[in-house]
């Protein structure tokens, strides 16, 4: 078990001015994720996890964006406090970015060689001809037939699914550390999301690279990650391994989530849905930001007035909930899960009735 | 392995497997294609080659210095003596551009790189004999040591360009330009350019009369834009003939020599103000556009007080206080023109800037400067095209109308003065003083009109299923 991890977030907080006052979408978000492990955040959509991504790589557009206080931490050294000089020299080379949308992460005008290369030239420092040399090997590696062909084309040549997999060649062309994964999936066809999924799988392993993967499909957290954040209204409400989480849940938003999943074999007629919306990042409820939705604990005083932290609840275990076992007597902290990877038994789904998964292009 | 990738690289796929229409092409080169598959935009570019053609070799096809002369046993070249270095330049710079857009064998950096060493080259040969004469006239006017110091840097700055641009350049194709030139350079160094002081046109017309010439091949029109021909008696106002096709003007010069004389300064107004101003709304857009918020703010004030200025007053009051100088007006029209350009940028980078492709730039750590005019500005240039062609139409009739109002050049033609000469004595109306540089402007302005108008439907979404 690695023990130190490589990075972590601690109390981010981040906030956008618009012009109906200040929304923080992200609000005392912590987290680590250790050398390579799968990081799995969910949640529903605006619960601030791409914001979070994208605060790791310095990417929030500032203003209106504003990092209103935490740390981010890799391998030690808070990346906040790095110049935007600094920041060109992690971005790429230590944590690589993947998108969700394929059809628009490659710039239509330069080949896919050319884009490849760029960052391959600038981060290895080597010359053109042995940047296109690596553009090649990365697009083999990702299992691109006749890469060298391939080099020369325009991205309108190829399919979402063959983009997807020229960006993951592009992001690991300089063997990054942490590679994060914003919905990389969401826009693919299901059976070529399993593909990718897999790519990525064997690539972290032979790598040992770190993967964040922001999704909300909980079949791919099922197979794909090691530890497991569950976000909701800008917090990590519980963080717990795979296997935990879901044989385990330990807050009631979690219990929610997997309730509303669609199972083989299911006698019910109907989805169970999580009862209300998700709260807009302009006024949170006070105390828990979960309870008026909270099928649990509706009406209790301590949800509606005071606002839960993130404490061990058990081992590799971490819950926001009053009511979560243990809770009262643990303190604040953040979660650490340094865990090793194994097979989660019965949450094995085809990936195909995910809800949002979306009309796969042409 | 690697040459192999090399070779690629440089040929930009021009040897890729596949049919040939089946091979990628960049963008801006598919919406150029796009737009000339009208006729119309066909017959504006073959009129602006026609122009361009005029400029670049104004010099041999009207001068009054015949090409080869042998007079008296001995055998001269008048015409090559009187150029001047440009005369040189263009032509070469002209002829290594055509060839290097035909063939595509090499890269864009390397093609332009290849380009200004060869005409640095050509540049340098051609200057080192008037090197004298022009420190004489900059010491007039910046004194003998800034003449001096001007001088130095100057030949400093050519050697650099032909030191150091091979360094860039394939090393075939520097030996296939610089065997190419290699002749020319010989005939420089044997033949120097040096444009008399006072070029005595009548010489060569006294030569004939005296039956001294045994051998003279001339240019096809045998006139010098100022070969006034007064001289030879009453040679003002001929109306078009054989010898003058397109007339005389008062002074008795050739109007057809005028005429083509007059092309470099319609193109190189037009290129260069336009061009000066795009490059100021390339970059004033583009930080507007890119960081928005306060930046966008102050710009579009700043875009707003540009607006503002009427153009041609500000040039008419410029010539009025400061004299006639046609960089100078350029670079007013340059300054005051870039407003379109920015709002154009700075829409596209609006938009551009949340686009997924540049938020993956930036994730993979390039910097601003990659991602702006790398990443960004291709994707965000084709509206300018479209601007660039009328705006250089627009530059073309400003200068026009001031050498029309008689505030343009007075020692170099320039069509719109020569619209202002068709008024004759007691306000008489030479018809073919008016007519032909009337119709040069208005099918220039035009051709540049029909061509920005293709560009315009080329890259309209709405057309591109």
């Amino acid at each position: 078990m690695p023990e130190k991890p490589l990075l972590e977030i601690d109390r981010l907080a981040i906030g956008f001015d618009t012009p109906r006052g200040a929304i923080v979408p992200v609000r005392g978000v912590s987290m680590s994720i250790f050398p390579g492990q799968t990081m799995a955040v969910v949640g529903e959509s605006g619960c601030g996890k791409s914001v979070t991504a994208l605060s790791i790589l310095g990417l929030v557009p500032r203003p209106p964006g504003r990092v209103l206080g935490g740390r981010i931490l890799l391998e030690g050294q808070d990346l906040l406090g790095y110049s935007e000089k600094q920041m060109q020299r992690v971005r790429g080379r230590r944590i690589a970015m993947i998108f969700q949308e394929p059809m628009t992460s490659l710039n239509p005008v330069y080949t896919i060689g050319e884009q490849i290369a760029e960052a391959v030239a600038l981060h290895q420092e080597v010359g053109r001809a042995k940047a296109y040399e690596v553009a090649e090997e990365a697009l083999r590696d990702v299992g691109i037939a006749d890469p060298h062909r391939r080099l020369f084309e325009y991205p309108h040549q190829m399919s979402g699914g063959m983009r997807q997999r020229v960006m993951i060649a592009m992001a690991l062309s300089c063997r990054p550390q942490l590679l994060i994964a914003d919905e990389p999936t969401t826009a693919l066809d299901v059976t070529i999301q399993a593909q990718i999924l897999e790519l990525l799988q064997r690539l972290q392993r032979q790598r040992g690279m770190a993967i964040l993967l922001i999704t909300h499909d909980l079949g791919v957290v099922a197979e794909n990650a090691d530890v497991v954040a569950v976000m909701y209204a800008g917090r990590v409400v519980e963080c717990a391994t795979v296997e935990q989480l879901f044989e385990h849940p330990r807050h009631p938003y979690t219990r929610g989530l997997l309730r509303s999943v669609p199972r083989l074999g299911s006698a019910a007629g109907r989805l169970e849905t999580i009862e209300g919306t998700v709260p807009n990042p302009g006024n949170f409820p006070a105390g828990c930001a979960f309870h008026p939705r909270c099928p649990d604990m509706k009406g209790d005083r301590v949800c509606a007035t005071v606002d839960p932290t993130l404490r061990q609840v058990g081992q590799n275990h971490w819950s926001a909930c009053h009511h979560a076992d243990g809770y009262a007597e643990a303190p604040e902290s953040t979660p650490r899960i340094g865990h090793l990877r194994t097979v989660p038994m019965d949450w094995v789904t085809d990936g195909t009735e995910t809800p949002a998964a979306k009309e796969p292009k042409a | 392995m690697s040459n192999i990738v090399t070779e690629r690289l440089l040929s930009r796929g021009a040897d890729l497997p596949g049919p040939k229409h089946l091979r990628p092409r960049g963008f801006v080169a598919l919406v150029m294609g796009r737009a000339m598959v009208r006729w119309s935009a066909r017959i504006g570019a073959i009129w602006i080659l026609l122009v361009a053609f005029c400029a670049i070799f104004a010099p041999f096809l009207a001068n009054s210095a015949p090409f080869i002369l042998k007079s008296e046993g001995k055998l001269s070249f008048p015409l090559f003596g009187s150029l001047h270095p440009i005369d040189l330049i263009l032509p070469v710079g002209a002829m290594v551009g055509t060839i290097l857009l035909i063939r595509r064998r090499i890269g864009f950096s390397s093609s332009l790189a290849l380009l200004l060493w060869a005409c640095a080259l050509t540049g340098a040969a051609a200057c080192w004999p008037s090197s004298a004469d022009y420190l004489q006239q900059m010491s007039s006017l910046v004194g003998p040591a800034g003449g001096m110091g001007l001088l130095i840097g100057f030949w400093i700055l050519l050697a650099a360009i032909v030191i150091l641009f091979p360094l860039l350049i394939p090393r075939k194709a520097i030996l296939i330009t610089g065997g190419c030139l290699l002749p020319l350079l010989i005939w420089l160094l044997i033949f120097p350019v040096r444009p008399p002081k006072t070029i005595v046109y009548e010489q060569y017309r006294d030569l004939a009369r005296a039956g001294n010439i045994q051998f003279a091949l001339y240019a096809p029109l045998p006139f010098s834009p100022s070969d006034r021909l007064r001289d030879l008696g009453d040679a003002s106002f001929l109306s078009p003939s054989r010898i003058h096709p397109m007339g005389t003007e008062y002074a008795g010069a050739d109007v057809c020599s005028r005429m083509i004389h007059a092309c470099r300064i319609a193109l190189a107004i037009g290129l260069i103000s336009t061009g000066i101003a795009r490059l100021i709304g390339v970059l004033v857009g583009g930080m507007m556009g890119y960081f928005a918020g306060k930046t966008d703010i102050f710009g579009m004030r700043l875009i707003e007080i540009f607006e503002a200025i009427p153009t041609l007053f500000l040039l008419i009051t410029f010539v009025a206080f400061y004299g006639r100088n046609l960089y100078a007006m350029m670079v007013i029209i340059g300054i005051t023109g870039w407003t379109s350009t920015a709002r154009f940028i700075r829409a596209e980078f609006l938009k551009l800037r949340k686009q997924d492709f540049v938020q993956a730039a930036i994730a993979s750590g390039l910097p601003l400067r990659r991602v702006l005019f790398g990443h960004m500005l291709p994707n965000g240039i084709t509206p300018v095209l479209v601007t660039t062609s009328f705006g250089i139409a627009a530059a073309i009739l400003y200068e026009s109308t001031l050498s029309f109002l008689g505030l343009g050049l007075i020692d170099q033609p320039s069509w719109g003065q020569m619209l202002n000469q068709a008024r004759g004595v007691g306000a008489s109306f030479i018809w073919w003083i008016a007519i032909y540089p009337g119709l040069a402007i208005f099918l220039t302005v035009l051709a540049y009109n029909l061509i920005g108008e293709a560009l315009r439907d080329a890259i309209d979404p709405h057309l591109n299923r």
